[in-house]
């Protein structure tokens, strides 16, 4: 145990040598700006610098890996923020309060609140990461085909949250978005469902390439139709950056149930920041003092989310460091990076390469910190970009949403399929459907269609195995909460409400 | 500040456009040098060995190689230690462009329609390359690239966990024959080489058992390694970090393997007595000059005997496998016919 806890000091001594301080830096900046551009994910942005780390000393190159990584997952929030466009899928969750909160002029707090949220659920995600690896990565192990699933009949729960206007809508918006996430391969079978001959729907929808539409190119639509009136609320810039400390005190709970979400997501491999930012979301909206708040721009309502997504980043890195299991997309280049360095992940790790590995995990603590920083210091800055004119502001995402959806595969058919969510977020928000649960629902559909179609198969087609493991009465028993809860509390607040003697609840902005 | 916050936006614009303009930029490039050896299909021109060091041909520009799946894949992994060492015997970068989607055929069409000037190179991944024209995934043909050499092979095995009743092929195959359609297999997908591997095993010793598919091999071993399923085939480097885990119960190749001497061939024990695996080869579009052929065979052949590439390429577990042009091809081929003639081997 002393060896292990010198380990650890080594491992913060060698980080802080100039030369990682510089990548750690540098890395987290490039990470924000790559994670602020619609289209350019985390994972890409780890894969576009790979190369460049291999002519580095493995920890070093690690370090600008995990800087790049937590840097984007940040990044995203910003763009969700200012301009209503999740800048990676995991910040699908942020746009929906974080962008009323820029039409009330808002921005600024809403970054630091995102910035600050980011780096709490960062540093949080580590402390599991240095002293609950082994034991946190017996959790993925334990994660069945059954348990896949209902952890996916969880995550859609979630919708009956994101849509407390109207359930109908919400349940909607949530069967479109399932419907949706069956084309191309069945899992199974391997079948090709719904391609009308398109090879590039083969892997499904692309999730960015639908959120881009369905977000962003929607909200240039929305933008262009109403022109200058949203915008001229948000010029009235009145907002203080700083937290004072009731707000911190405020957001502590959220941050912290976020930070167990995030890290148990991030611990199960395929899940990832995408599902976890639905999911703080929902916790902070479900346990908030302040529910009247959400949908008119809640800062809660950012921290959950935001706290969520980066403490995936630490979690993630468990069952690829422990198992050599890569979770998501972002862990399984972070491996090829190792594996290129030759070095297999493993037990070795912590015993053989344990000087190394304690490097890294220094480094990620540091980046946490320069994430802060370089979060915090460019807030004031970014936060103008919520003062342009539209006339600036609408082609200037326009182009985004096309390079970015373009830049996924460099592929023109995902521009094309980024342009048709567009017209149908533009629909849909028209009609007063759900955006957000038609991602959810993207996402969530092939884990849960998958999860449900291997356990029958390797049940032989008895649905008794989905009830066969205590995990899966867990999940059963969130998922009764997770339905229960919104109608439970909808009640309640609507009670209050009309003890209140005000029903005036203003229809903001859709979703 | 207001014009200031234009200007940054400008420049992310602008920033972000550069991120793709890789992309976009490489189509115009310059007109090929000899398009007159018409397309030979996979094999090459005649009397183009390796060897023939004398051809003029070097590239004069930047050297793109398609990979047809996403960075951090196996196949990218490998393409990178072999392209970190290739400027040196290339004379002129070599960039790594991922093109995934369509389990590979969105990379494979690109490459086919590349211009054949040999700056745009690909990997083919056998037998999956294979496989996407027989399950009718994509326009082209093995006719439509010419093979150039070949980079890894990698063998397949059959596993069992460590904890696993079964010690060899043996157990397995008479537990499998007294409980028929009994024992489970994760695969890394309906059809895919590991379900391949499986399904040749199951039809040569004749038992019957149920595929799992996982859609990846790193799902298809977590099944294993949970223990939901019994057994899995999977390629060697495929459990490298693992390997404590698994029990090895048989090698799909006509000998034992020299890093695994101790484990038994499929065939020894019986049953399928023909190679099974993958390989990754380098191809170009159909229609490069015999000179570009040549001229990357002997550039690449150096490389993979560069001590350098070697140290690195045992430290990430690869298993370089040279072989020139008219090897390659015919290996291309051969895998074509054994897809096609695959569709018997699934009526069972």
């Amino acid at each position: 145990m002393l060896e292990t806890l010198f380990l650890m000091g080594q491992g913060f001594i060698n980080a802080l040598s100039p030369m990682n301080l510089l990548f750690a830096a540098a890395g987290t900046a490039i990470g924000i700006v790559i994670g602020c551009l619609p289209g350019l994910s985390a994972a890409m942005g780890v894969a576009l610098l790979l190369p460049m780390t291999f002519t580095m000393a493995p920890e070093t190159g690690l370090i600008v890996l995990g800087a790049i990584y937590c840097g984007a997952i940040f990044g995203g929030s910003i763009s969700a923020i200012l301009i209503h466009t999740p800048g990676t899928p995991a910040s699908a969750a942020t746009a929906i309060e974080g962008y009323q909160l820029t039409l009330r002029g808002k921005a600024g707090k809403a970054l630091a609140v995102a910035c600050f949220s980011s780096f709490c659920g960062g540093l949080l995600s580590c402390i599991s990461l240095y002293f609950f690896a082994p034991l946190l990565a017996q959790l993925a192990m334990k994660f069945g085909s059954p348990e896949y699933f209902w952890l996916s009949v969880f995550g859609l729960t979630i919708i009956a949250g994101v849509s407390s206007k109207s359930m109908v809508k919400g349940l909607m918006s949530g069967a479109f978005g399932l419907l949706l996430s069956t084309i191309g391969m069945d899992p199974i079978e391997g079948a090709k469902r719904f391609m009308f001959g398109q090879a590039s729907l083969y892997e499904g929808i692309n999730t960015t390439c639908a959120l881009i539409g369905l977000f962003s190119m929607s909200q240039v639509l929305i933008l262009a139709e109403t022109k200058i009136k949203e915008r001229a609320k948000a010029a009235k810039f009145t907002d203080k950056i700083a937290l004072t400390g009731s707000e911190i005190k405020r957001l502590t709970p959220t941050i912290l149930r976020s930070w167990v979400i995030g890290n148990l997501i991030g611990i199960l491999p395929g899940a990832g920041a995408s599902i976890a930012c639905f999911m703080g979301y929902n916790a902070a909206r479900q346990f908030s003092k302040h529910k009247e708040e959400f949908g008119h721009g809640s800062i809660e309502g950012v921290a959950g989310p935001e706290a969520a997504n980066n403490a995936v980043t630490g979690g993630s890195l468990i069952p690829m460091l422990t198992l050599g299991i890569p979770g998501e997309s972002v862990t399984a280049v972070l491996m090829g990076g190792l594996i290129i360095q030759g070095l297999q992940p493993g037990p070795e790790l912590f015993t053989r390469y344990a000087p190394m590995t304690y490097t890294f995990f220094a480094g990620f603590v540091l980046v946490q910190f320069f994430m802060l920083g370089i979060g915090l210091l460019g807030c004031r800055g970014f936060a103008q970009i919520s003062r342009l004119s539209d006339a600036i502001l609408i082609p200037s995402v326009a182009v985004l949403c096309v390079v970015g959806s373009f830049a996924i595969h460099k592929n023109f058919t995902d521009v094309v399929i980024m342009m048709i969510f567009g017209i149908i977020g533009y629909m849909v928000r028209k009609f007063g459907l759900n955006p957000a649960a038609i991602v959810l629902a993207l996402i969530l559909g092939p884990i849960g269609e998958k999860g449900l179609r291997r356990s029958l198969v390797l049940s032989g087609g008895s649905p008794a195995i989905l009830f066969s493991t205590p995990v899966c009465w867990v999940l059963i028993g969130l998922c009764v909460f997770g339905i229960l809860s919104p109608i439970f509390m909808n009640r309640v607040e609507q009670k209050s409400l009309e003890q209140a003697g005000g029903g005036d609840i203003v229809a903001p902005m859709e979703d | 500040m207001k014009r200031i916050s234009a200007l940054l936006l400008a420049l992310v614009l602008l920033m972000s456009l550069a991120a793709c303009g890789g992309g976009g930029a490489k189509q115009s490039a310059a007109p090929a040098p000899a398009s007159e050896s018409k397309a030979e299909g996979a094999a090459p021109a005649e009397g183009t060995p390796a060897d023939s060091a004398a051809s003029e041909w070097a590239p004069t520009e930047n050297v793109t190689i398609i990979v047809a799946y996403k960075a951090g894949s196996g196949t990218d992994n490998t393409a990178r230690v072999l392209t970190a060492y290739a400027e040196k015997y290339i004379g002129k970068p070599v960039i790594i462009e991922n093109l995934e989607g369509g389990s590979g055929s969105i990379g494979w069409t690109a490459l086919q329609q590349a211009e054949p000037d040999g700056h745009t190179l690909g990997f083919l991944n056998l037998p999956n390359f294979n496989s996407s024209i027989t399950e009718g995934l994509a326009d082209y043909t093995v006719d439509d690239f010419t093979a150039i050499c070949n980079h890894v092979t990698e063998t397949s095995v059959v596993l069992v966990k460590a904890d696993s009743q079964f010690n060899t092929l043996e157990d397995l195959v008479q537990y499998a024959k007294e409980h028929p359609g009994e024992l489970k297999a994760s695969t890394n997908g309906k059809r895919a080489s590991n379900h391949i591997g499986a399904q040749m095993l199951a039809n040569t010793a004749e038992f019957q058992y149920v595929d799992v598919p996982y859609g990846g091999t790193a799902d298809q071993l977590l099944a294993l390694r949970q223990g939901e399923v019994d057994f899995s085939v999977a390629k060697v480097a495929d459990f490298a970090s693992f390997t404590s885990e698994v029990k090895i119960l048989g090698v799909f190749a006509a000998d034992r393997l020299p890093e695994l001497p101790d484990v038994p061939t499929v065939g020894e024990q019986g049953y399928y007595d023909k190679w099974l695996g993958s390989s990754r080869c380098i191809a170009a579009p159909a229609g490069v000059s015999e000179d570009v052929v040549a001229f990357y065979a002997k550039a690449f052949e150096q490389i993979m005997q560069d001590p350098d590439y070697l140290k690195a390429a045992e430290a990430a577990g690869i298993t370089t496998d040279y072989q020139g042009p008219l090897d390659t091809a015919a290996m291309v081929w051969q895998q074509q016919e054994f897809a096609e003639d695959l569709e018997s081997a699934w009526g069972a």
